[in-house]
């Protein structure tokens, strides 16, 4: 059984602090002492907002690491299309929110690498050169946008995870990963640096054509837990599309964690309350709940 | 005082070089920042800013050690890898053959990097991505062509803008032997089409994506920046004019808004080669760093002393002017 917690914040001026810190104390996740690694998502411009994980997101997430005695809390992000991460930082205010991000922030494109074997052969990778900053990291935690894929369909906690491999190994795109198989990619990445906790910044996602030229679709929630194929499947649910559908969360369930809605403890917000029909662009029609 | 040493701005002198050098590793390599490991990426960018710029007997012996290091890492097959140690090369090997060819001048080492770039195909246009494509629609809504092939980032991936540019840049006046000059002229009339076909729609580029679902695809700065110089060379042609002036227009316009030291830089170092006129690059620089806001990457730094020399011949289009 796994827990996922649905909580509402109306906009990013909510105290979402609080809303975290209650939400993490509910987990009960050991992080007193340990390294956490925090991966939004950053994309680049956001003038709908829509893009990337809000910074104020990120800045309470990571207050509430510290307050629970993380000896560290990284920020760490590795665009896939933008080498030029100050210029993300910068549009997107992230110093105002952290500070100053020489100790707080380290572009995983960048980073020392190391090359690790996958546990998993879901596509033909078997090994991947990955930062050194996420392969420290005692807690990792994914923080994605809920937003819509035209790719995958959906990009959440999962599928965020893309950007923690390296782009000076593997370019801007991370070409290798889309040859591979997106879904395939995702599920050998995810099986060998399984998020220990998801956070998915649902107040303001996206819609349509995702993940950059979608619509920003209000949903005014934020949802958390320590399964992230849980997560992934609630956010699905919340955006009125059925994760059964979803091709590599379906097979993320045989050996990642829990898609069926019997094998998630909801707590928090009801999804039923929070549900918000999603638009998805033609290709992933089927993704939507039949109507009764 | 020669030249070039009068000709750096202070910015280079007090702040670019000195932080550059000091950032060297007893291997002669450099990292992605002051203190990491060395990668051929930046120490082949570094190599580019330093070299032919030899104020004193110890930068010229800095450079010795940057070539040496390149050509420890070299590949067998005439590739380099991103990571040292890593079996199979990839984009940087034209950055790291740009490299050595200006410090070392050509070389047995630059001669296999120059055929291995000649005979490195991308993965798209063969039978079975053909096959493949017509059965997915996912890669028919991803590749605009699959006729028009440039160079990929990594080995058996797709054509991208910036490794195509790379690779143009390094056979830029390359000598070849006759076999493969035959070879390289089809592989740079191929990229030349191939970048003018990518210009997102009002010009300038992206990765490589002109658009999705009828969304058309956005320029970034560092994939125009290096397409443009890379086309600098096909600049008298009537079918390129079009793309490049498009291209320096959207950059030009882009300068205004530029947010991110890195971008900065590739704008002026293109705009300058093309001779188009920019701002002060050392007042805005000099101010980012008076802020202390942002931790140098060496590349940057690399870039910031290509952008303040002249340019070097490997980056200068044959025609401007009239651009």
């Amino acid at each position: 059984m796994s827990r996922v917690a649905i909580r509402q914040a109306s906009s990013y001026r909510a105290d979402l602090r609080d809303v975290i810190l209650e939400t993490l104390g509910e987990f009960k996740l050991g992080v007193k002492g340990k390294r956490v690694l925090l991966k939004p998502n950053f994309v680049g411009a956001d003038p709908s907002g829509a893009v990337n994980t809000h910074p104020a997101v990120v800045a309470a997430a990571r207050e509430c690491f510290l307050h629970l005695g993380a000896s560290s809390v990284l920020v760490g992000e590795g665009s896939a299309l933008e080498r030029d991460t100050e210029a993300i930082l910068e549009t997107i205010g992230l110093r105002e929110y952290l500070g100053p991000l020489e100790d707080t922030f380290m572009d995983l494109n960048v980073d020392e690498v190391r090359l690790v074997s996958l546990r998993t052969r879901a596509s033909r990778l078997k090994k991947l050169y990955l930062p050194a900053s996420v392969l420290r990291a005692d807690v990792v935690v994914s923080m994605p946008k809920l937003k819509t894929h035209h790719w995958t369909g959906v990009s959440l906690s999962l599928k965020n995870m893309f950007g923690i491999v390296p782009g000076r190994c593997y370019g801007w795109p991370k070409n290798i990963l889309h040859w591979a198989g997106i879904s395939r990619s995702i599920l050998d990445l995810n099986s060998t640096v399984r998020p220990d906790f998801a956070i998915v910044d649902g107040i303001t996602g996206m819609e349509g054509d995702g993940p950059l030229e979608g619509q920003p679709k209000a949903s005014g929630i934020l949802v958390m837990g320590d399964d992230p194929v849980s997560v992934d499947s609630t956010c699905v649910r919340a955006m009125g599309l059925l994760p059964e559908r979803v091709g590599y969360l379906e097979r993320a369930s045989l050996f990642l964690g829990n898609l069926k809605e019997e094998k998630i403890e909801q707590i928090g917000e009801s999804l039923a309350r929070v549900t918000q029909p999603f638009a998805v662009v033609p290709e992933f029609e089927h993704l939507k709940a039949k109507k009764a | 005082m020669s030249g070039i040493a009068q000709m750096e701005s202070s910015f280079l002198r007090q702040v670019a070089l000195p932080t550059l050098l000091a950032a060297q590793n007893s291997d002669g390599g450099w990292g992605f920042f002051a203190g990491s490991k060395s990668a051929v990426e930046p120490t082949s960018w570094s190599l580019l800013a330093i070299s032919g710029t030899h104020a004193n007997h110890s930068r010229a012996r800095r450079e010795c050690w940057a070539a040496r290091f390149l050509k420890g890492a070299q590949l067998p097959e005439g590739s380099w890898p991103a990571v040292v140690g890593q079996e199979e090369g990839g984009w940087v090997t034209s950055i790291a053959c740009m490299a050595l060819r200006a410090s070392v001048g050509a070389s047995p080492e630059t001669g296999r990097a120059l055929a291995w770039i000649c005979r490195e195909w991308p993965g798209e246009g063969g039978l079975w991505w053909r096959i493949q494509r017509r059965l997915s629609s996912e890669m028919r809504r991803a590749q605009p062509s699959d006729r028009l092939r440039g160079w990929s980032w990594t080995r058996g991936t797709s054509s991208w803008v910036e490794p195509t540019s790379h690779a143009l840049l390094a056979l830029r006046g390359a000598s070849l032997s006759s076999a493969s000059l035959r070879r390289a002229r089809h592989r740079r009339e191929l990229a030349q089409k191939m970048l003018c076909d990518r210009t997102c729609p009002g010009g300038g580029w992206n990765c490589g994506n002109t658009g999705v679902y009828g969304a058309a695809g956005k320029p970034l700065i560092g994939p125009t920046a290096w397409a443009l110089l890379a086309l600098g060379e096909f600049a008298d042609r009537p079918s390129v004019q079009q793309c490049v002036r498009q291209g320096l227009d959207w950059l030009e316009r882009a300068s205004d808004g530029i947010r991110g030291p890195g971008s900065l830089v590739l704008t002026h170092l293109c705009l300058r080669a093309f001779g188009r006129t920019t701002g002060s690059l050392d007042s805005q620089l000099f101010a980012r760093y008076v802020e202390g806001r942002h931790r140098w990457q060496i590349p940057e730094l690399a870039w910031i002393t290509l952008a303040l020399r002249p340019s070097p011949d490997w980056l200068r289009p044959q025609i401007f002017e009239s651009l």
